[in-house]
């Protein structure tokens, strides 16, 4: 769960005094949209984003005469006069539940990563969160199938549902409660790798649970 | 029934000798018998030859697999383990020899295609089956993966470079969408249970090929419930991709475990939709592969509705215009 497994370590860097040309261009080049600035010292000073860039860039639209010139003077900007001072930032202890909280609160899509003296360690972003979540939770792991089951109150349930999946000898690798929401049951989800989920779904059924099938309603 | 056509089976008696161990595993020998007894008592009886497959050679099965795999798996069997890395994948001392014979049903039947020039229908009645086998481990009951080495067969021996490689198993193939999804020139389109709730949890419609092969995988997962209204919606799909892709060879994964009553998947197929599956296949055949179409048995495990269902599908693929 920790930032420190899931960022990207030492990232693509850039010095406050380099200019908005020269960033263009390193986005255009890597497949990233977000580049952390940091002094000689590898401290951070701030971020710029693709959309920063592009919103210190006059529009396309535009007709003005006076359009060439502006972009001209805008490719030679110092990004220390675009840059977000201001970023939000996380220590490498910290977690990918905290990265999810300031996604959700801040409307950012990277976090950079520094140690005590504030120097930059790395990079987290939307979609190594994303990724961390895929991970933690199996979604396409080869050879897996994800059962469903009605969570019915027992207090035991969680251990009862082990306990079958070990009397029937079937690997299982996520077991997860969720309580109900207005639109949906309590329910447990349980990840099996095996191709034979109807002999687990029976299993469980035997031991007095209901297996929910989310069927088609087209 | 089309005039002249004949049903040639590649089968062999040594499919039913791969033991997966009774209890509960749904891969058992009777799958082959059922089968072949409603095979027997339908319509097309008369029309159906027996062809025996030559095992497939350690160099066809190196097309997709890799050594280590041939070894760890031969070694496997000979000191006697009764599963391979996963207790789904269950196998007896003659489980490697087997398995290379199902492997080269579908090159035999290849060849049978080649000679006659697509007159008649080829039916690989096999097992183990194989579209979840990967390049260097098993998965899901699949050992080699037929349906590719079938695809590098047909490449390799008669250069037939464009092959489509169509599965309706309700489980999607992912051990062909491996081998072929980085390729230009193969194509994979997979109609199967959504992977939210279906093994292998593979299979999703965003996949549509990697690189090279983009554009090339064509992944079509059905919600559980899903029957004949949702699976006519995407023949059109299938046919369009077809029309962009023109392959000029067919390999069918022919499996019925999506039929309604059928426990592994939660799909809902009736048997007179996979009349309507061959009907439709036929047409794909006639239409951009000179008739140039080969099916390979993979999953199925209600007895009663496999065989019929089976049927069902090569009526289809027989029926007169």
């Amino acid at each position: 769960m920790f930032i420190h497994y899931h960022m990207t370590p030492t990232p693509t860097t850039m010095h406050p005094e380099q200019t908005v040309a020269e960033a263009i261009e390193l986005l255009a080049c890597f497949p990233f949209r977000h580049i952390p600035l940091v002094d000689d010292e590898g401290v951070l000073q701030g971020i710029v984003s693709d959309r920063d860039l592009r919103s210190a860039k006059p529009s396309s639209v535009a007709q003005s005469s006076q359009r060439a010139m502006v972009e001209s003077k805008v490719m030679q900007t110092r990004l220390s006069q675009i840059m977000s001072t201001n970023c939000r930032t996380l220590s490498a202890m910290a977690t990918v539940d905290d990265a999810l909280f300031l996604f959700e609160a801040n409307a950012i899509g990277a976090l950079p990563i520094l140690d005590d003296e504030r120097r930059l360690i790395g990079i987290f972003t939307i979609g190594d969160l994303l990724k961390a979540y895929k991970t933690m939770f199996g979604v396409g792991e080869r050879g897996a199938a994800m059962i469903s089951i009605v969570d019915d109150g027992d207090p035991r349930i969680m251990s009862k549902l082990i306990g079958i999946m070990e009397e029937k000898n079937v690997h299982c690798t996520r077991l997860l409660r969720k309580s109900a929401t207005r639109r949906t049951k309590a329910m447990i989800y349980l990840r099996v790798n095996t191709y034979n989920t109807r002999a687990v779904q029976k299993a469980i059924e035997a031991a007095g649970y209901e297996i929910h099938v989310p069927y088609s309603a087209v | 029934m089309r005039h002249g056509s004949s049903l040639i089976l590649v089968t062999d008696p040594a499919y039913s000798r791969h033991d997966t161990g009774g209890g509960e595993h749904p891969e058992i020998p009777e799958r082959l018998q059922v089968i072949r007894d409603a095979f027997d008592h339908s319509p097309f009886a008369q029309s159906i030859h027996i062809l025996l497959p030559r095992p497939a050679s350690r160099a066809e099965l190196l097309s997709f697999h890799d050594e280590a795999w041939l070894f760890r798996f031969e070694e496997a069997v000979l000191s006697g383990r009764t599963y391979v890395d996963h207790p789904d994948n269950q196998v007896c001392y003659e489980s490697y020899s087997i398995a290379t014979l199902s492997a080269g049903a579908g090159l035999s039947g290849i060849d049978r295609i080649e000679q006659d020039a697509g007159q008649d229908i080829i039916f690989c009645l096999t097992r183990p089956p194989g579209h979840h086998a990967e390049a260097n481990h098993p998965l899901g009951f699949c050992f080699f993966n037929n349906c590719v080495i079938a695809a590098r067969y047909w490449q390799n021996r008669y250069g037939r470079n464009r092959v489509a490689v169509l599965d309706f198993d309700a489980h999607h193939g992912n051990g062909i969408q491996s081998a072929l999804e980085s390729e230009p020139d193969t194509c994979y389109i997979s109609i199967h249970e959504h992977p939210s709730f279906s093994y292998p949890g593979t299979g999703w419609e965003e996949e549509r090929g990697l690189g090279a092969g983009k554009g090339t995988v064509l992944n079509l997962p059905l919600p559980p419930g899903a029957g004949e209204e949702q699976v006519r919606r995407l023949l059109p799909k299938i046919r369009s991709f077809f029309e962009e892709m023109q392959p000029e060879a067919l390999i069918i994964g022919a499996g019925f475990d999506a039929h309604v009553e059928d426990e592994m998947s939660g799909l809902a197929f009736s048997t007179p939709l996979y009349t309507e599956l061959g009907r439709f296949i036929f047409e794909l055949g006639r239409d951009f592969c000179s008739n140039r179409v080969l099916s390979i048995l993979e999953g199925g495990y209600h007895l009663p509705r496999l065989g019929e269902s089976a049927a069902a599908y090569i009526a289809g693929l027989l029926k007169d215009d």
